[in-house]
């Protein structure tokens, strides 16, 4: 009966790379408790990884070295047995390092297997951003504020312990709690990543997620030549130079061409909002983005173009009229539309919007701001996380 | 330097932009490159070639503005963009300037000013590609701009520790345990000044950071429109190496800057000037900020401990009162404080 079970890992490039890592080898371990043999790897293309930049880690446990090896014929398993989202915003769909085009996230979830998700959100809202299927799946939510960290310093914040703890509870056929916990408690030595797990396992329920249910979109793709039909000394196209802004009446300012094979957006888990009653047309944040994705308008505003934005925050750092520029929770939103269209069509509505959005700004980790920070962060999580730091019984 | 073939080269007209009201609206670098999110390094090739113009070649030698830029048939680079290899930027630059020197001779393309930039990160730059570099720098009467874009380590391949690498930074090459603290022991190369005091012959040497980006465009154009082989450093806060929320990235340019770590300065013609808030410092109209509030907000930095951080201190207060030119040359009256703590 034994088979061979699949987990992804799908997590945000650097800021959940020793997350990602922890999940995979604490499977691995847990397998071996058992008598099983497993192996964690990351997805080949997905490094040199970026931050924000959608990333993929496995584990593969089979029964026996054989039917493991057979299974690593593939260096990425064609389905999953569960799909792990570490931050709730890729449930969106990601692009990655590793293919062209966004790939939903659930794309590799076999028919019955389950999509683990940690988020603040309830599981209908979680269900909204991820793309249709034709097969049933199910899907299970860890409650909290998804975990960053960076590549040296690690919030050692239990995510990874209460995801390794629910999935025993979501695929019984992967490890029994026990093995887990026994793996858990060797790997970490430590009591309270134990109950951390335990705990997520008792409290872990899943849903499941129908046919047809979810976003409808189809998800963007391009078709690239092989290397086969490729140009003499591997040259291509280069991007051409962008051009005046055409709005209603008004012509002027600049919108560059983007290169149409990334779009990036699926980095970003907080989105700039812009008020532009506020913008004094200084520049700044359209000068210093990184990713030029602003436009600069007829009017000499700057126009957030959301597809091209990774979300990294350094306009709002730059901007220098307060509350003029907001990172705002990029679940908070449904498409990419042109901020500055809706404020030139009508600007009480845009104000009212710009309010109700810049309203839903949970706090977000996004890395380590100062020394202390991730120990203050822990302290405050307490229980409301289902944290470990609740201690014993 | 005054050889016939160069007094024929034109040469660009490219003027200061006089603040960032001015900047071109064109983006000759733009979305769409697979770099970290706050990536200054990719604002550094964007400021760089807003600067220099449309009727530029653009050369990039192994790294990350390499490798995430250039992703499988795909590209962010409006002007003409090559790879060449690490350690090779300085040839590259010549090679490609020499080629369209002969091109224009034998009438084969118009005579017209071309701008040819070569850009290596500080592994492919100071430490690799330096002998190159170093060449480059002495073939006067070629025309082109080397841009060293440092980011403090091997980015690309997950942080390996480079001789750009600052005191005491963690890198996969230098971790920190319980057995050894401090593991990158060497302090950062000055690779800027390094270049300028040994090619006396290289007219245009500077350091920048793309926080202040009118200081930094108005940089480049100095260093297109002078004439010969130039050489810009840049300094480039990477929030993957250096572990930090990617919105800091332009505050520790600026921190950088402010805390006496980063000096901006320009060698023109043997003529040294500092500038911006680095010539504030020396002159004293601007106050160095501690370099505690640079380095505690970075976890490359988060396992020093106080006598680490005075140790850095010391260093950084040698570089502006002993140094024979403050934040430039160490040939100094005396060091002090040279012993790392234990």
């Amino acid at each position: 009966m034994a088979r061979t079970i699949s987990v992804e890992v799908v997590y945000r490039g650097i800021f959940q790379k020793t997350l990602a890592k922890n999940i995979c080898r604490g499977i691995v371990l847990a397998a071996r408790k058992e008598g099983k043999i497993g192996i964690a790897f990351g997805r080949y293309g997905d490094s040199p990884e970026r931050n924000g930049i959608p990333a993929k880690n496995f584990a593969i446990v089979a029964p026996d070295e054989e039917t493991l090896q057979l299974s690593m014929a593939q260096y990425e398993p064609a389905e999953s047995d569960i799909t792990i989202a570490v931050d709730d915003t890729l449930c969106k769909g990601v692009e990655s390092w590793a293919w062209y085009g966004l790939q939903p996230i659930n794309e590799k979830i076999r028919e019955g297997g389950t999509l683990v998700v940690t988020s603040t959100l309830p599981a209908g809202e979680i269900v909204k951003f991820c793309h249709t299927k034709a097969h049933p799946y199910r899907l299970a939510v860890i409650p909290g504020i998804p975990s960053f960290s960076g590549l040296w310093v690690y919030k050692d914040d239990h995510t990874d312990v209460r995801i390794l703890g629910a999935l025993p509870k979501v695929c019984p056929d992967l490890v029994s709690l026990d093995a887990m916990l026994a793996a858990i408690k060797d790997e970490w030595k430590s009591d309270l990543k134990v109950t951390s797990a335990r705990r997520s396992y008792e409290q872990t329920t899943t849903r499941t997620v129908g046919p047809g249910e979810g976003n409808p979109e189809v998800p963007y793709k391009f078709d690239l030549p092989g290397w086969t039909r490729m140009r003499e000394g591997v040259t291509i196209e280069g991007m051409k130079l962008g051009e005046p802004i055409q709005f209603g009446g008004q012509v002027g300012g600049y919108r560059p061409q983007r290169n149409p094979y990334f779009k990036k957006y699926t980095t970003r888990t907080m989105r700039p909002v812009i008020d532009f009653d506020k913008c004094i047309k200084c520049t700044l944040c359209w000068l210093q983005c990184p990713d030029s994705c602003f436009d600069v308008m007829p009017d000499q505003t700057y126009d957030l173009n959301a597809e091209a934005c990774c979300g990294c925050g350094v306009c709002e750092a730059v901007c220098p009229v307060d509350g003029c520029i907001t990172m705002v929770n990029e679940s908070a939103f449904t498409d990419n539309k042109s901020q500055w269209e809706m404020w030139k069509t009508n600007k009480d509505a845009y104000r009212q919007w710009v309010a109700e959005k810049i309203g839903c700004r949970p706090e977000r980790s996004h890395g380590f701001r100062y020394k202390g920070q991730y120990e203050e962060q822990v302290a405050s999580m307490g229980a409301a996380s289902g944290g470990g730091q609740g201690g014993g019984e | 330097m005054d050889s016939p073939e160069l007094a024929t080269m034109p040469l660009p007209v490219l003027e200061p932009i006089k603040g960032v009201k001015k900047a071109p609206l064109e983006e000759y670098f733009t979305s769409g490159h697979r770099t970290c999110q706050g990536c200054e390094s990719a604002l550094v090739m964007k400021l760089m070639i807003k600067a220099a113009g449309p009727r530029t070649v653009v050369l990039g030698s192994t790294g990350c503005m390499y490798v995430a830029n250039t992703t499988y048939y795909s590209t962010p680079w409006v002007v003409p963009w090559m790879h060449t290899q690490l350690g090779s930027s300085g040839s590259a630059a010549v090679g490609t300037a020499a080629g369209y020197r002969a091109l224009m001779r034998k009438g084969k393309i118009k005579k017209e000013p071309i701008n040819v930039i070569s850009f290596c990160g500080d592994i492919g730059g100071a430490d690799m590609g330096l002998s190159a570099i170093s060449a480059a720098l002495q073939h006067v009467d070629y025309n082109h701009l080397i841009l060293l874009y440092d980011n403090e380590s091997a980015a690309n391949t997950d942080i390996q520790a480079t001789g750009s690498t600052p005191y005491g930074a963690v890198t996969t090459f230098s971790p920190t345990g319980p057995a050894k603290r401090i593991f990158h022991t060497r302090w950062k190369k000055n690779t800027a000044a390094m270049l300028a005091a040994g090619h006396p012959e290289c007219r245009y040497v500077a350091t920048v950071c793309a926080s202040y980006a009118v200081d930094f465009m108005n940089r480049v154009r100095r260093a297109l429109t002078i004439g010969g082989p130039t050489f810009i450093h840049s300094f480039d806060p990477c929030p993957k190496g250096w572990d930090y929320d990617p919105m800091l990235s332009h505050e520790l340019g600026e921190l950088a800057v402010l805390t006496g770590i980063w000096p901006l300065f320009e060698v023109e013609d043997h003529t040294l000037r500092l500038y911006g808030k680095s010539k504030a410092i020396a002159e004293g109209r601007q106050k160095r900020l501690p370099v505690r509030d640079y380095l505690l907000k970075q976890g490359r930095f988060a396992h020093f401990t106080e006598d680490d951080i005075d140790y850095f201190q010391a260093k950084i207060d040698d570089m502006w009162t002993q140094w024979l030119i403050p934040g430039v040359l160490p040939f100094a009256a005396e060091v002090l404080n040279d012993t790392p703590p234990a």
